[in-house]
């Protein structure tokens, strides 16, 4: 699974560790998804989706692998 | 996740607390003093059973009261009370992240335990089987707690890397 978060977060200018602290995970959670090392739980997913104000399709998308 | 068997994150430092000197000292009552206590410790306490290697033999006692020697006892139980709070204390952040990290640990920490035990149980015999029942009592905890800060670690480390990129 491929996601954008990265860009999102540049967009919104914010640091992994000011939107760790605003969705309410920690600073690794956030950095672990961005890097493709950990799929989120849709629970973080639609959090992330609300925060950025994009569906979750939009930031997070399937690969052919998955 | 669902971390409602967690302790609270304050029960951590008990846990290291408690979990250092037990370890220091059972290591050296194995070793220094051959399993055998300290004199002011022998007690008189109610057994299941208690005896020498040969199942029920003529010296054992079952369901009654024993001679026995407290030392390993009170070790060995602040020590699994140390590690069990050492491993099961909150994170300052607990969050579904650090539930995966500990999930995986354990499950490695017990395939790295077992995988460990059948090399044991194939070099090591006697006396010193006895010896390896002793550690294996404690180390799927021990190498559940090495796994599992080591990962947190790791992942800290990748953060700061991060923040300088």
């Amino acid at each position: 699974m491929k996601n954008s978060l990265k860009v999102e977060r540049a967009i919104k200018d914010i640091t992994q560790e000011e939107l760790a602290k605003v969705i309410g995970v920690s600073r690794q959670a956030i950095n672990s998804i961005e890097l493709g090392k950990y799929v989120p739980s849709t629970i973080l997913a639609l959090k992330l989706s609300r925060y950025f104000g994009k569906s979750v399709n939009e930031i997070f998308k399937l690969e052919e692998t998955d | 996740m669902d971390t409602r068997f967690l302790l609270p994150n304050k029960f951590k430092l008990m846990g290291w607390i408690l979990l250092v000197p037990s370890t220091i000292l059972g290591l050296i009552q194995l070793f220094y003093l051959s399993g055998s206590g300290l004199k002011f410790l022998d007690v008189k306490m109610f057994t299941i059973y208690s005896g020498n290697f040969a199942p029920w033999g003529s010296s054992s006692v079952i369901l009654g009261f024993d001679k026995v020697n407290f030392t390993g006892t009170i070790i060995g139980i602040f020590f699994i009370l140390g590690a069990v709070m050492v491993a099961f204390a909150k994170e300052k952040h607990e969050d579904e992240f650090i539930a995966k990290i500990r999930l995986e640990s354990f499950l490695w920490a017990t395939y790295i335990n077992y995988a460990v035990l059948i090399f044991c149980f194939l070099f090591f015999y006697g006396i010193g089987f006895m010896y390896v029942m002793i550690f294996n009592m404690f180390t799927v905890i021990i190498l559940f707690i090495a796994r599992f800060n080591y990962i947190l670690y790791k992942t800290t480390k990748q953060l700061k890397y991060e923040k300088q990129s």
